[in-house]
């Protein structure tokens, strides 16, 4: 069996994904396909692990947060890999770490939603000039992408053989087409001012000390007002719902939709309350206040 | 349907029907199937069945258009070679039959589990074959079903195409290719119990190198420049290698002066597309390091590692101290698992042998971590596939200092070009 490629793709990017092909495990994998037609199985990321809790008593089912520059990619590792599970439990936070690690996705029942998180294989801490290093090669690859992507619209009928004539590898050339088929829009401006975001946090290497700290705290002061707010939402919503036995994400997504709350927003903010300690997750998938 | 479209296909029906019909009788005909909207091939079938033609090896497939997995496959083929191998299934030792075979479209690898009294130069109708990938491309497998059939005929040859060796890949049928000798070397094998005489070498142009075996003497001679014309193209482990023997025209071309052959640079995914390549370079970052890193101890008479003292062939033996990076290589679009010896690791670690073993294995392993772990590397080597992928046989390897802030400003110019 093939070595699944190690793709890089920035969280923004991986994160906008709601497009699985399911595989039917051991023979074929599955993959989760990104806007810009990442057909990722495993990935590589270099980022500031920013935090690691126990999800189950004892500790063998751990979530962490990985961020780069463009967003944070939510990391679940189990007893299954218990090494990996270990070592991000002894990992000081903040701190730069690389990770392989495959594809995990999540959709509530009925609700129609993709949540894509990781599932660690390896991870080990580097400097920050690896993460340097790193943003720049996602840089190139998502860049790529986003060519093979103008390059297919222009084509009469898109499609993947002709893509890789020009060049690109047959995964992304498949992955292009069914990014197109799938998604009504793509906005490419979003993924050139996401590489240029990510550019900006390169810093010339007398400014890398300090940087660790405003990196992590960025996104917490961006918005904090307003993510306050929506938590405070939510929270009402789960004391309203959860009675005895918790109330499932879906009937969160849900109730919070009819206030006018989009799900991208509702996790971020659940994440969030997670990290607060205000909430926690019992069994995967269903939510109880503190 | 267009009438030149229509043409095309009468044209090829009357080749084959010769003087039994004439063309308008068969125009009519053919639009008449069309009309009721039979598919242009079954109205071809028919058509010539109806004339009297069996439709046998009409419904061929051309070896170029084979993919993976397919079963019943049925093919019109010219032997181009037939070797006979010793192999051991389930205990039991048994006689595989392997070679490759050609039609007008390309080559295709096979291989038999029984004796098929096929030679060289036969041409054979097979039904009831399947194909499997192996190493990265088709192959043909003979198994029980199988029927095969000696025809008196001909394949035509197709006119050679002309290639450069950046592009050549394993199933081409006939190539022409324009290059210099750098290597040249005569041999005497074996061949299936007969002496036979084989140069062979590395031919290169401007695009890359290859291996080359030439079964028949040009009298090729080092740093001559030649055009070959009429050779296909072999897969060993995934490396395309080009073939010719005396069906091949050879031209020796007067040049002056020395051609450059640089090292072709390929991104990974070609190398797990095409299933390997000679003498390339890649450019990747070292993901995962593997089992078997660090000090090892090899066996004196094979060259096996040792585990726990032991060679699986000659038992409990002295063991000669050697070291080694495993690793995965991957750049995004692919990955490779790269072996690197001990002169290259001690290269990559900057430290030599004897400093390695006055260190203990963590602190070894952590010096590796922090040395190559996550960092990139440019490697030439050659590129084989195995069952597990692509493995890169390293010759040459450096670690790679990128100049982030220079990058960091090339990506935005060329970013701007794209809003
Ligand atoms: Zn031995």
């Amino acid at each position: 069996m093939r070595r699944e490629t190690a793709w890089r793709v920035f969280a923004g990017e991986y994160l906008d994904s709601t497009l699985e092909i399911k595989g039917d495990g051991a023979k074929t994998p599955s993959y989760v396909v990104t806007p810009l037609g990442a057909k990722v199985n495993r990935l590589f990321i270099v980022g500031v692990l920013t935090d690691v809790e126990n999800i189950v008593e004892g500790g063998d089912f751990i979530r962490a947060h990985l961020s780069d520059p463009t967003g944070v990619f939510t990391i679940y590792s189990g007893q299954f890999q218990k090494e990996v599970t270990e070592k991000l439990s002894t990992i000081e936070v903040p701190s730069f770490v690389a990770l392989v690690g495959k594809i995990r996705t999540y959709t509530p029942e009925d609700s129609g939603t993709l949540y894509v998180s990781i599932r660690p294989e390896t991870v080990y801490e580097v400097s920050a000039k690896i993460r340097d290093n790193w943003i720049l090669e996602t840089a190139w690859r998502t860049k790529e992408r986003i060519e093979a992507f103008l390059e297919a619209t222009k084509m009469n009928e898109p499609n993947a053989r002709e893509l890789e004539k020009l060049g690109y590898s047959r995964a992304l050339s498949q992955g292009v087409i069914a990014a197109i088929n799938h998604y009504p829009m793509i906005s490419v401006d979003r993924y050139i001012d996401m590489i240029q975001d990510a550019l900006a946090y390169i810093k010339p290497m007398e400014e890398e000390e300090g940087f660790i700290e405003t990196e992590v705290e960025k996104p917490k002061d961006e918005g904090a007002k307003d993510s306050n707010e929506v938590e405070e939402k939510i929270l009402e919503v789960i004391r309203g719902e959860e009675g005895e036995d918790g109330v499932s994400w879906e009937t969160i997504i849900e109730r919070c939709k009819t206030k006018g709350i989009k799900p991208e927003v509702v996790e971020e903010a659940l994440n969030s309350l997670m990290d607060k300690g205000l909430i926690y997750e019992p069994v995967l998938g269903i939510i109880r206040t503190t | 349907m267009a009438t030149e479209d229509l043409k095309t296909h009468i044209e090829e029906l009357l080749n084959i029907l010769g003087d039994k019909v004439t063309a308008e009788e068969l125009e009519k005909e053919f639009r008449r199937f069309l009309e009721y909207g039979v598919p242009i091939e079954q109205a071809k079938k028919t058509l010539l069945k109806k004339h009297g033609v069996s439709s046998n090896y009409q419904d061929r497939t051309l070896i170029v258009d084979l993919q993976p997995n397919e079963k019943n496959v049925h093919i019109l083929a010219e032997v181009l070679s037939i070797n006979k191998k010793h192999a051991t299934v389930r205990g039991k030792t048994r006689e595989i039959y392997y070679g490759l075979l050609r039609d007008e479209s390309g080559t295709i690898p096979f291989t038999a589990w029984k004796d098929l009294e096929i030679e060289k130069g036969d041409v054979i109708e097979v039904t009831n074959a399947y194909t499997r990938e192996w190493q990265g491309n088709v192959q043909l497998n003979f198994g029980d079903r199988v029927k095969i059939e000696k025809k008196e005929m001909e394949i035509p040859t197709s006119e050679p195409k002309s290639y450069k060796i950046k592009d050549l890949h394993p199933g081409i049928g006939s190539v022409e290719l324009e290059g210099v000798i750098l290597e040249v070397e005569r041999r005497n094998v074996d061949v299936n119990g007969e002496e036979k005489t084989v140069f062979s070498g590395i031919i290169g142009d401007e695009t890359g190198k290859t291996p080359f075996t030439a079964w028949y003497d040009f009298n090729l001679k080092k740093e001559g420049r030649y055009k070959i014309k009429g050779g296909y193209i072999k897969s060993w482990r995934g490396i395309p290698q080009l073939v010719f023997d005396e069906n091949a025209t050879v031209e020796e071309l007067d040049v002056e002066g020395s051609v450059p052959t640089p090292i072709r640079r390929v991104p990974l995914h070609i190398l797990v597309e095409d299933g390997g390549a000679f003498d390339v370079e890649i450019e990747g970052t070292v993901i995962e390091l593997q089992q078997g890193s660090g000090l090892i101890n090899r066996c004196p008479e094979c060259n096996r590692v040792l585990i726990n003292g032991e060679c699986k062939i000659h038992g409990a033996v002295e063991g000669i101290e050697d070291v080694r990076i495993k690793c995965i290589v991957d750049d995004g679009t692919g990955a490779a698992s790269i072996s690197f010896n001990r002169e290259q690791t001690e290269k990559l670690i900057g430290k030599k042998m004897e400093e390695i073993k006055e260190m203990s294995e963590g602190e070894f392993l952590d010096e590796i971590r922090d040395k190559i772990l996550a960092h990139p590397l440019r490697i030439r080597g050659n590129a084989l596939t195995d069952s597990f992928g692509v493995t890169f046989i390293p010759r040459e390897v450096v670690i790679v200092e990128r100049n982030i802030v220079d990058e960091t400003f090339k990506l935005q110019e060329k970013l701007e070009g794209l809003q």
